[in-house]
């Protein structure tokens, strides 16, 4: 039984992640029907953004939780926002009238280019670089089973982000114009809604989200490579696409989901080597069985 | 659109001071590039190409030289002469740049680049801004009917050309030289294209389709012979081969049926195990050795039959969730083959080693791996590969073209164009879209049981999600829906990184970057699909256009 709960805490803590990176995929994909494959790269980025700010502070600051962590998220977010805009603006913008598979392939060349951008071009990051736990280190005992703090650090904060977001949407006058853009952006453009900038706003907000799992991440495992986002994005995508895709709920539940059964699944069968598989085993039977998603009620068939 | 807005401004400045001196302009431009193409680039002797002698156009030069006698020929009033010449004169401007700064970086600064390819720069650039004035052609270039003996020979050219560019491409050795050699085919095939080539030769190969395909059988079983017993390139052709075939089966899955599968090249890798497996591989876990013919027969069935089960419960989706659907599949091929090493799970496949020690392959005495001499021409055991291939090639081809033109083949282009109308006209869309997966399965398995024995072994690592992507972007690249376009584009990505292994650590970089410029020009490849090309560009002549709509669903006539 605490093994049990064990997992189910790591299942959380992953799904958490999941979830976070996830919403990114599920808005964009919402509101211009794009597959963002670079979504775990702007992920990636986050991560060696947070790690570029730690770098520069003095050793004063880095001590200082309050002072670091903030800074670092922020910093993490700039980058990733910066680079999700140019890829926005320079590779997707200039596809929006073409047949699916341009933007989806632009999308995938995107996702290399940056991924051997950040390999050749930031420092040592030819191996995997060490990312600082900059929380304190320690667990905290929830009935018989330990959890690292910065577990809990995660889990809240995702929780946090999720529920602003969801505010955001549904009450802001922007959050508005995003569902309104979702459900027919030809009719949302005639009632005044500047599409462009919707998009944008949307990948603004895709993109903060992915650096603070990034980051996160980066305190989590201890170190960040340009491969990261690879399959963490592969995995966000699937859990959009198991909560429903284009529904905010969904994405964060499907993340949970994902990340629970992966945590399950690797330790009750077959161990850690086809830790990956479990993913995509999930992501397969949910789309036989529901093809909408658990909370989707938009139907899978835009094609 | 800043590209497109800078080369309006550029129309719009030339227009309005070049235009009276256009044509003086453009014959001096001419004259300059032809005269700096025969005097010295390099400063210093050893750069390729006896660059640093004048009197002949050696090197790059003579790149520049035809490019420059073209747009003085397109000088002359002919239809396209506008692009066609625009295109020459950017040849030569872009030609000269790269070997100016190739002379500059290798010899120690620019004081080692002599005048000639200064003259050749201001002589395209010269040209350059004579072209930008020209007008606009109302009418396309339009080449009208020709006498029978005369269709026959441009299409004979035209592979005689396609054969030598490819041989002269290997044989050069040097970066710069290489590197201008694929600019000055581009733009010059480009600029053929402006007056006519595009919308002739396509044309010609549909009315004469067996006479051209057997002249590219020809020149296909002729390459051997151009490489004087060297195995280096063949080896390469022989990949080249097993490529091209996956790339027929993916363009079928791809280019007709419309469905995009992102995990390609694990099917490619389930006949790549079957080859290692039951071959009699030194390092095999079974001790199997079946006869070849049995072997390639198994391993596109198992493939065909692994494509089928993948299918069924997936091909019900669309669009989008297929891709990542199949991307798990591929990821889930990956992962299990490296983890049946007998620790995670049984050994199967060897783990993360793989199996090697693949025997050659033996079709009844004859071994493939020893060298022939035919004619006294000696041809390496790659070449009896590539002869093999180039039966399976043909095979595919003509499977391909039989289907394209099939009921079967109309199925799958209504599915792609509207699923919801094809199974409201009464097709089985779910059978036939499992067809066309279990047809390219069957194709690529194929091909990876030849490809085993020619590398003589498998690991999981050939069968990432980027070999996927690879494959993907041979056939997007050569021209969705087209065979002579899955040939080049097999082509092109199994010479070019070859070629330029100069480029090393970026080779990954550049081919992102490549996806995404090629999306952004030209999506519809090297030799388009004529209906594909129009989806593409249908929103290029859209005046308004509204921002959002996510595919085109307009009427598409025809082709």
């Amino acid at each position: 039984m605490t093994l049990f709960l064990q997992q189910l805490a790591n299942g959380t803590e992953a799904g958490a992640l999941y979830g976070l990176i996830a919403l990114g995929y599920t808005m964009v994909y919402g509101i211009i029907q794009l597959i963002n494959f670079a979504h775990g790269e702007i992920f990636m980025v986050g991560a060696f953004g947070g790690l570029t700010m730690y770098k520069l502070l003095p050793d004063s600051m880095t001590t200082n939780v309050f002072v670091a962590l903030p800074l670092v998220l922020l910093f993490a977010m700039v980058i990733s926002v910066a680079v999700a805009l140019v890829v926005e603006r320079f590779a997707y913008r200039p596809l929006r009238h073409s047949p699916r598979l341009a933007p989806l392939i632009t999308a995938i060349g995107v996702s290399i280019a940056l991924q051997e951008i950040v390999r050749l071009r930031y420092p040592d990051a030819k191996a995997p670089l060490p990312f600082p736990s900059i929380l304190a280190r320690g667990t905290i005992e929830i009935g018989s089973v330990s959890v690292a703090r910065i577990s809990v650090f995660i889990v809240v904060v995702a929780i946090l982000l999720m529920v602003l977001l969801q505010a955001f949407v549904a009450k802001s006058k922007t959050g508005r114009a995003m569902r309104a853009t979702a459900q027919d952006p030809d009719t949302a453009r005639l009632m005044g809604i500047n599409i462009d900038r919707i998009i944008v706003t949307t990948f603004i907000i895709g993109a903060m989200l992915a650096a603070v799992a990034g980051v996160m991440q980066g305190m989590r495992i201890g170190q960040i490579d340009q491969r990261m986002g690879f399959i963490a994005g592969i995995k966000a995508f699937t859990a959009a696409v198991l909560g429903g895709i284009g529904n905010i709920q969904g994405a964060v539940l499907g993340g949970f989901v994902l990340g629970i059964v992966e945590a399950m699944a690797t330790n009750y069968l077959g161990g850690g080597a086809w830790k990956d598989v479990w993913a995509f085993i999930v992501l397969i039977v949910v789309l036989v069985f529901r093809p909408n998603g658990l909370l989707g009620e938009r139907v899978a068939s835009r094609s | 659109m800043t590209i497109g807005q800078l080369a309006d401004r550029g129309t719009q400045l030339s227009r309005r001071y070049v235009t009276p001196v256009r044509l003086p302009a453009a014959g001096l431009g001419a004259v300059l590039a032809v005269l700096g193409s025969f005097l010295a680039w390099s400063g210093f002797a050893g750069f390729p190409g006896k660059m640093s002698l004048s009197g002949f156009p050696g090197g790059a030069r003579i790149f520049t030289l035809v490019l420059a006698i073209g747009f003085l020929l397109a000088a002359v009033r002919v239809n396209g002469r506008r692009k066609a010449g625009l295109l020459c004169a950017a040849g030569v401007v872009i030609i000269s740049a790269v070997n100016i700064y190739a002379i500059a970086d290798e010899g120690g600064g620019l004081v080692n680049v002599e005048i000639g390819a200064w003259i050749t720069l201001i002589g395209g650039l010269l040209a350059l801004a004579a072209f930008a004035s020209f007008p606009d052609e109302t009418d396309k270039a339009h080449v009208g009917r020709l006498p029978a003996v005369i269709e026959h020979v441009i299409l004979a050219a035209a592979v005689l050309i396609g054969l030598y560019s490819i041989v002269a491409a290997l044989a050069i050795e040097e970066p710069s030289r290489f590197v201008s050699f694929l600019f000055f085919v581009g733009f010059g095939v480009a600029a053929l294209s402006a007056l006519g080539a595009s919308e002739l030769l396509p044309r010609l190969y549909h009315k004469r389709q067996p006479f051209t395909l057997a002249l590219m059988l020809i020149a296909g079983l002729a390459f051997p012979v151009t490489q004087d017993g060297n195995a280096t390139w063949l080896r390469v052709a022989a990949s080249i081969g097993t490529l091209a075939i996956a790339a027929i089966g993916l363009n079928i899955v791809v280019g007709l049926a419309g469905l995009l599968d992102l995990g390609y090249i694990a099917f490619f890798g389930v006949g790549a195990y079957v080859g290692g497996i039951f071959s009699g591989a030194s390092r095999s876990p079974f001790d199997i050795h079946l006869p070849f013919v049995l072997v390639i027969v198994l391993g596109a069935v198992i493939a065909a039959t692994i494509g089928v089960v993948i299918g069924a419960p997936t091909l019900r989706l669309r669009g989008d969730y297929l891709a990542i659907v199949t991307l798990g599949f591929g990821e889930i091929f990956r992962i299990t083959a490296n983890n049946l090493d007998g620790e995670a799970g049984p050994n199967i496949t060897g783990g993360p080693n793989g199996i090697s020690g693949i025997p050659p392959l033996q079709l009844g005495s004859f071994d493939f791996s020893d060298r022939h001499t035919v004619f006294g021409i000696e041809l390496p055991g790659f070449a009896n590969y590539y002869f093999l291939e180039v039966l399976l090639v043909v095979l595919a081809m003509v499977a391909f073209s039989r289907l394209n033109a099939s009921r079967i083949g109309r199925a799958w282009v209504a599915i792609r164009e509207d699923e919801t109308a094809a199974a409201a006209m009464g097709i089985n869309t779910i059978n036939l879209k499992l067809m066309a997966f279990a047809i390219g399965a069957f194709l690529a398995g194929s091909a990876g049981t030849v490809s085993s024995h020619y590398a003589q072994q498998v690991s999981p690592d050939s069968f990432t999600f980027i070999e996927s992507v690879l494959l993907l972007a041979a056939v997007v690249l050569g021209g969705m829906g087209t065979i002579p376009g899955a040939l080049i584009g097999a082509a092109a990505l199994a010479i070019i990184p070859e070629k330029l292994r100069f480029i090393g650590e970026t080779r990954l970089l550049f081919f992102g970057l490549a996806l995404i410029l090629m999306m952004r020009f030209r999506p519809e490849g090297i030799v388009p699909n004529k209906r594909r090309a129009r989806e593409f560009h249908e929103a290029d002549n859209e005046t308004g256009g509204d921002a959002m709509s996510a595919a085109p669903g307009g009427p598409v006539s025809s082709s």
